[in-house]
């Protein structure tokens, strides 16, 4: 298969002298499902804006579906398709004359164009709220919206900046079937950046982790955690005589776990302390035995094998974590509620 | 071909949206309203000030003319609010990645603003009429005097969308419009003629742009008053201005959008 994109050494600084893209380069293939994921921050949209030719680059070479980004743009805007994180629709035009617009923007005409809308609009299941105006559509459907009307014109490569931040996980998930439906029925190449885990490690087939503008890590998603080569556990503990606090019982769990030489690390987390270890299943035993006849109480083991995010620390040191604050965000908005 | 075609969709996208929130242009056509309905009669004494005014004018008569330029000329320094928006929600994006002629999203955009300023013109010149104006040189002179408003419209909405493109916020633009509108208009002979007011004054009213534009609709209105030179005059001042706004527009709007 030969490579759709292509970019060498890519750079982009801003005018404030801000290195938004730090020399990357990377390829993908025609009817690849490809990702970036990274925390905010790290050059994802920058990166997009540039392959979709809304950023002038810095310097590094780009080629999109054979054409090359300096001297054809136009070209390149005939067959890509482009949806940006902020759902941009027209809200004073129904969902159907947004879809049409869009189409004549990309020289169709008459009824090619009138049968390709109405066969979208039912695909995205928006054909009964096609002919109301946009800004009355809940947030789901603006999504979907928006992606159908990217699609108006059967792009070869479709660029989708965060397709699924800000929507609930039912959403998410209709979106993300879709998307495998788009990839692997019609063969579309799907470029896509993240900071969700699970949407990386369920959608696509090769990815690219990447933090401050720069690739750490490219591999396929099984691959990059197989690398990591280790199970984490995490476990939950409590003092025997319920006196000791939170963060003296962990201190003294870690110090008992740090005395096992399988343990490769050890890492606080929310829930309680995580370990990473060869064999997750093969410790539990041994994990057992340490605490046995200590002041510390196991409450809960969790194995896991390893996760992108646990990848993404490996690489950098930090955790992505997007989940985690989306949970808080939620909970602190109940909390106002119930107020 | 694909130029007109595209500025033809925008057209289309944008009328739509002018008509699904016809609220806007009645807020719009309020100033002028009142000023037609309110400021004429305040004002309906002073035309009988000995040397002042053309005689056996009215002060409606007078004024029609420059409270339509002041409608236009308010109307078009808005009109950069609309690419705000669009630039702020993303659609411009989304445009620009499409094959959209460049120049088409401008075209659009203006071609909409002087459309909207002519059908305001319209209303205000029925009330006018309604109310005891009339325009000397007849249908002509209507036809005529549309035109320049458009025209003159087209040339300010530059300014404003290039305004609008640099700030990237409908509150600048509107505050410099709204900032700009009020002295501009006063110190012009669109509400008084140019010998009431002091000699500063006069200095830069004849130099002011809405004075030539009324000058063009008033020579239209008023009895006796047409003259082909001045009329030429006033035209190609006008067109001037939108050479340089144009120029300025479109310069800008190749660097926000590369």
């Amino acid at each position: 298969m030969p490579d759709i994109i292509a970019v060498h050494d890519l750079v982009e600084v801003y005018a404030d002298g801000t290195k938004a893209v730090d020399g990357i380069s990377f390829s993908v293939k025609e009817g690849e499902f490809f990702g970036f994921l990274g925390p905010n921050g790290a050059g994802k949209s920058t990166t997009i804006k540039i392959l979709t030719t809304l950023l002038r680059k810095t310097s590094g070479s780009v080629s999109v579906a054979g054409y090359d980004l300096d001297k054809n743009p136009k070209e390149i805007r005939k067959v890509i398709g482009v949806q940006s994180q902020e759902t941009s629709i027209d809200p004073e035009l129904t969902g159907r004359e947004n879809m049409i617009l869009q189409g004549h923007l990309q020289q169709m005409r008459g009824k090619e164009l009138e049968e390709r809308v109405n066969q979208l609009l039912e695909v995205v299941g928006l054909k009964d709220a096609a002919d109301k105006r946009a800004g009355r559509y809940s947030g789901g459907m603006k999504k979907r919206l928006d992606l159908a009307s990217t699609l108006v014109h059967k792009p070869k490569v479709l660029f989708l900046d965060e397709p699924t931040t800000g929507l609930d996980p039912q959403s998410r998930v209709t979106v993300w079937d879709y998307l495998e439906e788009l990839n692997k029925k019609d063969g579309i190449t799907i470029f896509l950046t993240t900071q969700y885990l699970e949407e990386a490690d369920r959608l696509c087939q090769r990815l690219c982790i990447v933090d401050a503008g720069k690739i750490v890590a490219e591999g396929s998603p099984a691959g990059l955690k197989k690398d990591i080569g280790a199970d984490a556990i995490t476990i939950t503990v409590q003092d025997r005589s319920g006196a000791g606090d939170k963060t003296a019982t962990k201190a003294t769990a870690r110090k008992l776990l740090s005395k096992l030489p399988a343990v490769m690390e050890i890492v606080d987390s929310e829930e309680g302390v995580t370990i990473y270890v060869k064999n997750g299943g093969l410790f539990v035993p041994e994990l057992v035995r340490a605490f046995d006849k200590t002041d510390i109480e196991l409450i809960s083991i969790n194995i896991s094998t390893p996760s992108l995010d646990d990848v993404f620390l490996k690489h950098t040191g930090k955790r992505i974590r997007t989940e985690e604050l989306v949970k808080e965000v939620v909970t602190g908005g109940f909390g106002r509620r119930r107020r | 071909m694909t130029l007109l075609f595209d500025t033809q969709y925008l057209f289309v996208r944008a009328l739509k949206k002018l008509v699904r929130n016809p609220i806007l242009i009645f807020f719009s056509l309020f100033q002028p309203i009142i000023f037609l309905v309110l400021f004429t009669q305040l004002f309906s004494k002073f035309v009988q000030a000995p040397g002042l005014f053309p005689s056996g004018v009215t002060y409606l008569e007078f004024a029609t003319a420059g409270i339509l330029m002041q409608n236009a000329f308010s109307s078009a320094l808005q009109s950069g609010t609309s690419i705000v928006e669009d630039l702020n929600s993303g659609f411009l994006q989304k445009m620009l990645v499409t094959q959209v002629s460049r120049p088409a999203i401008l075209i659009g955009r203006l071609v909409t603003d002087a459309f909207r300023v002519t059908v305001q013109s319209a209303i205000i010149l029925g009330l006018a009429y309604l109310l005891g104006f009339n325009m000397a040189t007849g249908l002509a002179g209507i036809l005529l005097t549309l035109f320049i408003i458009a025209f003159f419209g087209f040339a300010w909405s530059g300014i404003s969308l290039t305004l609008g493109l640099r700030t990237k916020s409908a509150e600048t633009v509107f505050g410099i419009g709204a900032f700009l509108t009020f002295p501009l208009l006063f110190m012009s002979t669109a509400l008084v003629p140019a010998g009431a007011m002091p000699t500063w004054m006069q200095a830069v009213s004849n130099a002011n742009p809405i004075s030539f534009a009324t000058t063009a609709v008033r020579d239209l209105s008023l009895p006796d008053a047409f003259s082909l030179s001045a009329e030429v005059t006033s035209l190609a001042v006008i067109a001037l201005i939108a050479v340089l706004t144009m120029g300025a527009t479109l310069y800008l709007f190749r660097k926000v959008v590369s």
